[in-house]
């Protein structure tokens, strides 16, 4: 360091206006951490790994019950005190006639799938409308009051809608038209189902659109296009991973609801037979207020009658291994659209 | 030279949009109708029978006139012996996810876990629940075994909430605990968790109230009968709540006044609830206030 | 102000040699060497995005936290690597304090901010942690402002204010060592004025490592200046020499503002 000594731009200041009067300083000691807060540290994270693993094990847990009882039908397992089943009988016949010996379960799918599929045709439009709605277009206190109208509906216990459905929806079907129907069936389930699933839907559907980036839709009004174009041109599309995947969690809600729907469905198994054998010359709408079945609420109607270990017990409790295994099969559907998006 | 046309916005165009528009606030609108028809109704056709003596009578198997409390105290009982074992379960899985997991696989199949079993259909629990507590484990209709059940009804929300609350904690405040010479647990238990507080808090209300409305698990693992005690507290006996009681008198038809109590049940319920609810925006507006 | 010509007296407290920091594939620091003197103020300038703050954070192994780093080279406390020598980081952190760039009080009260650390390390009865919240709070200049208001909310205190709470809480634990990243840099120029005294007067006992972008705060307070330029170290001098008569051309043209 040979530089010039004399510096410029030193600027030095005193320094006693920092602290002051003088006083005694106590003598600090070392800190140190307590063994016992290290050795917790060290092994803490074992027991919250723990409480996760535990989360995977109920998985593989209920699948493990489930598939004990529910398999018992189709082989000879030790759950297993009556006949054994052929798949093809449980599942490609109509015929539902436990005591007659008859097990097919094939209107309990077609019913969840009806009911289900119809709820979602009126929630899965209308819930992503509302979220736009609530994302894009509302003013910001009828986007507060959207999202707690949706909070209550999502709140309101099934078994109060379907006494709602009971008290309320049905007397007022049946007494304005189809006076001579039951009105039980498809049509109010699935009007009721589609009011509890909306909220799932329109809140997945809100945080799709409120995630776009603001350039899309500004860009695409800067070019000219009236709102709604650039929602039905632009945002729609851009979202529509997430719509999908809104619209599968709704359709996972629908078909494993029991309680709502299996106070309004009319609970009649044999709906399809019925069908058949009716000449109505509007059979469609006949069969939206016919009574009928779905798995969920075949199981609610009918597994508190049932003796374990005997064929029918099994059936139904291979009807609950189906609902779990398509809970599976919707997740991973969710997963794979999540990742079309990421891409 | 040929000129460029003048391009407007088409009046199809506009009209399409005013329509839409229009179209958008009805449904809206519809959905609020809805809600109010709803809770309007319940509430209508309830506020006949509520009162003292139905909140606090014992209920009637046979005749009219039967009250609600032992299923207002079940209802309640269920619901905190469920938080209270899917509680700290949740927290530790939150915290594992939240903290310790990382960012590869293993969070993701975490997650994937968590997401399967907040989608499974209850029915599908109370399956379950029927076949290892109430029959493997030789539990029966009870209160052990539908709080069991119940558990799992909340333990991936519980987890969801908190491991979403504890990545909402700032960086710089763990960052400033670990600079004063903090272990791992330490900054989780002093700082991020006392962070994350209000948010679970609020997840742990909704928890509540979800529980409380829940049906179906208990039908099958806590079973449509009362002790025929108050208060009783075993765990060992049948527990309906309310829910189930609502449902089991409209399907039994053995009551002669069955829609009434079913009315008035329905009625208390959505009380409870809108009084949950009201307790959950007032959390949350706790919340907003400190992040502000 | 140390001159060139006065021989330095302290010891050498940190050490470092052959510094090299990967941010996944990226190369953020490389080939780092120098030392760092004890009771001195050693500032580091450069432009943004040239890798002081990452500096800083590798003398208490901060950036460990929230993601997966790799580094190479030696970096000694006292002459033993802190990334090998068998030291505890926890302990670590606690002899190497740091102040962030934007204050972050805990959301508890003044007192509770201060007593968080020796809490940590098992001080819980009244009297000792009275005793060690005046302090910390007087060494931080800060006791007058605040002691009667000890179980206000921190977060209601002004900006500067909150800033010293942070020193206060750093300097409860008794550090050796306080890293300071950009402390003023969200701060009006009084309560950056008062931090600056606050500096000059920690040094007495502390060894200070402070990143700025302020050159003027760097010439105020620092006896030791180090040019960083692309995670690289142009120069390293006295500060008197660096802001007199740079060697590097580099350095030279940052100071005078020429770039940066």
């Amino acid at each position: 360091m040979n530089d010039s000594s004399e510096s410029t731009l030193a600027a030095t200041k005193p320094l006693d206006a920092v602290s002051g009067t003088k006083r005694i300083q106590p003598v600090l000691p070392v800190f140190r951490q307590s063994r016992l807060h290290r050795l917790a540290d060290r092994w803490s994270h074992l027991l919250f790994l723990a409480c996760s693993l535990l989360v995977v094990a109920l998985i593989g847990g209920i699948l493990f019950f489930l598939a004990t009882r529910g398999l018992a039908a189709f082989f000879p397992l030790a759950g297993n005190t009556g006949r054994t089943l052929s798949f093809s009988e449980v599942f490609l016949t109509t015929d539902w006639a436990p005591s007659s010996d008859r097990f097919g379960i094939l209107p309990f799918v077609a019913g969840s799938l009806a009911v289900t599929g119809l709820a979602l045709l009126v929630a899965a439009p209308t819930g992503i409308l509302t979220g736009v709605f609530i994302a894009k277009l509302a003013p910001p206190w009828m986007r507060t009051l959207m999202r707690q109208v949706m909070d209550l509906l999502v709140g309101i216990p099934s078994v109060v809608y379907g006494i709602f459905g009971l008290t309320v929806i049905l007397p007022l079907v049946s007494r304005t038209w189809l006076t001579n129907a039951p009105a039980s069936g498809f049509a109010i389930s699935a009007m009721i189902l589609s009011v509890m699933i909306v909220p799932t839907i329109v809140s997945l559907a809100t945080d799709a659109f409120e995630s776009l980036p603001p350039s899309l839709d500004e860009g695409s009004q800067a070019l000219g296009s009236s709102r709604w174009q650039a929602i039905w041109h632009v945002l729609m599309p851009a979202a529509k991973p997430r719509l999908l995947t809104a619209t599968v969690l709704g359709l996972g809600r629908a078909i494993g609801e029991a309680m709502a729907v299996q106070m309004v469905i009319g609970n009649n198994p044999q709906w399809i037979a019925l069908m058949r054998e009716s000449t109505d010359r509007a059979p469609f709408l006949r069969a939206l207020f016919t009574p009928a079945a779905t798995l969920t609420t075949e199981l609610v109607q009918e597994l508190p009658n049932t003796a374990a270990g005997s064929p029918w017990n099994n059936v139904l409790f291979a009807m609950g291994l189906l609902l779990y295994l398509l809970t599976m099969v919707l997740i991973l559907t969710t997963r794979r659209l999540g990742r079309g998006q990421e891409a | 030279m040929r000129t460029l046309p003048a391009l407007r916005t088409s009046p199809t165009a506009k009209h399409v949009d005013r329509l839409m528009r229009g179209v958008l606030w009805i449904i809206a609108l519809g959905f609020i109708a809805v809600l109010l028809i709803f809770v309007g109704a319940i509430l209508k056709q309830g506020w006949p029978v509520l009162n003292l003596g139905f909140l606090t009578k014992m209920p009637e198997t046979l005749d009219a006139g039967g009250g609600i409390k032992p299923q207002i105290f079940n209802s309640l009982y269920l619901v905190v012996l469920s938080l209270g074992l899917s509680l700290p379960v949740g927290l530790g899985a939150g915290i594992y996810m939240a903290e310790y997991a990382g960012k590869g696989r293993a969070l993701q199949f975490f997650r994937l876990c968590i997401e399967t079993l907040a989608a499974t259909p209850s029915i599908v629990l109370a399956l379950f629940g029927m076949i290892a507590f109430v029959q493997t484990m030789g539990w029966s209709f009870s209160i052990r075994s539908g709080a069991l059940t119940l558990a799992l009804l909340n333990l991936p929300v519980i987890t969801r909430v908190t491991e979403v609350s504890l990545q909402s904690v700032p960086r710089e405040l763990k960052e400033a605990c670990y600079g004063l010479g903090a272990t791992k647990l330490q900054t989780i238990l002093k700082v991020a968790l006392p962070y994350a507080a209000t948010g679970i808090l609020t997840g742990l209300v909704l928890t509540a109230g979800r529980a409380f409305g829940e049906s179906a698990i208990l039908v099958f693992t806590a079973g449509t009968n009362t002790s025929g005690q108050f208060p009783d507290f075993r765990l060992t006996v049948p527990g309906e709540t309310l829910s189930v009681h609502l449902w089991s008198v409209t399907s039994d038809g053995t009551l002669p006044d069955a829609r009434e109590i079913a009315a008035g049940t329905a009625a208390v319920m959505i009380l409870i609830l809108l009084i949950l609810n009201l307790l959950v925006r007032f959390l949350d507006r706790a919340i907003r206030r400190r992040t502000r | 102000m140390l001159s060139p010509n006065t021989p330095e007296t302290k010891p050498i407290k940190l050490s470092v040699k052959d510094l090299a920091f990967c941010y996944g594939e990226k190369r953020v620091l490389d080939g780092l060497t120098l030392d760092i003197h004890a009771e001195r103020v050693t500032a580091i300038i450069g432009p943004s995005g040239c890798g002081k703050s990452t500096f800083l954070k590798c003398f208490n192994r901060i950036h460990e936290v929230s993601s997966a780093v790799k580094v190479t080279g030696d970096m000694l406390i006292d002459g033993v690597d802190i990334y090998r020598g068998g030291i505890d980081v926890v302990d670590l952190r606690r002899r190497v304090g740091m102040v962030f760039q934007k204050p972050n009080p805990f959301p508890k009260s003044i007192y509770e901010n201060v007593a968080f650390g020796p809490r940590l390390f098992g001080v819980n009865d009244r009297a000792s942690l009275d005793l060690l919240v005046e302090d910390a709070l007087r060494k931080a200049a800060l006791w007058d402002e605040v002691k009667d208001r000890l179980k206000e909310s921190a977060t209601g205190m002004s900006g500067g204010q909150q800033q010293r709470l942070c020193i206060a809480r750093a300097l409860a634990v008794n550090p050796e060592v306080l890293l300071m990243d950009e402390p003023c840099s969200a701060l009006d120029p009084i309560a950056t004025s008062k931090i600056e005294e606050l500096i000059l007067e920690l040094k007495k006992t502390l060894t200070i490592v402070i990143v700025t972008h302020n050159m003027q705060q760097a010439a105020r307070v620092s006896e030791y200046t180090a040019f960083f330029w692309l995670g690289k170290l142009v120069e390293m001098g006295l500060t008197e020499r660096i802001f007199t008569t740079p060697r590097e051309r580099m350095t030279e043209d940052y100071i005078t503002g020429r770039f940066g």
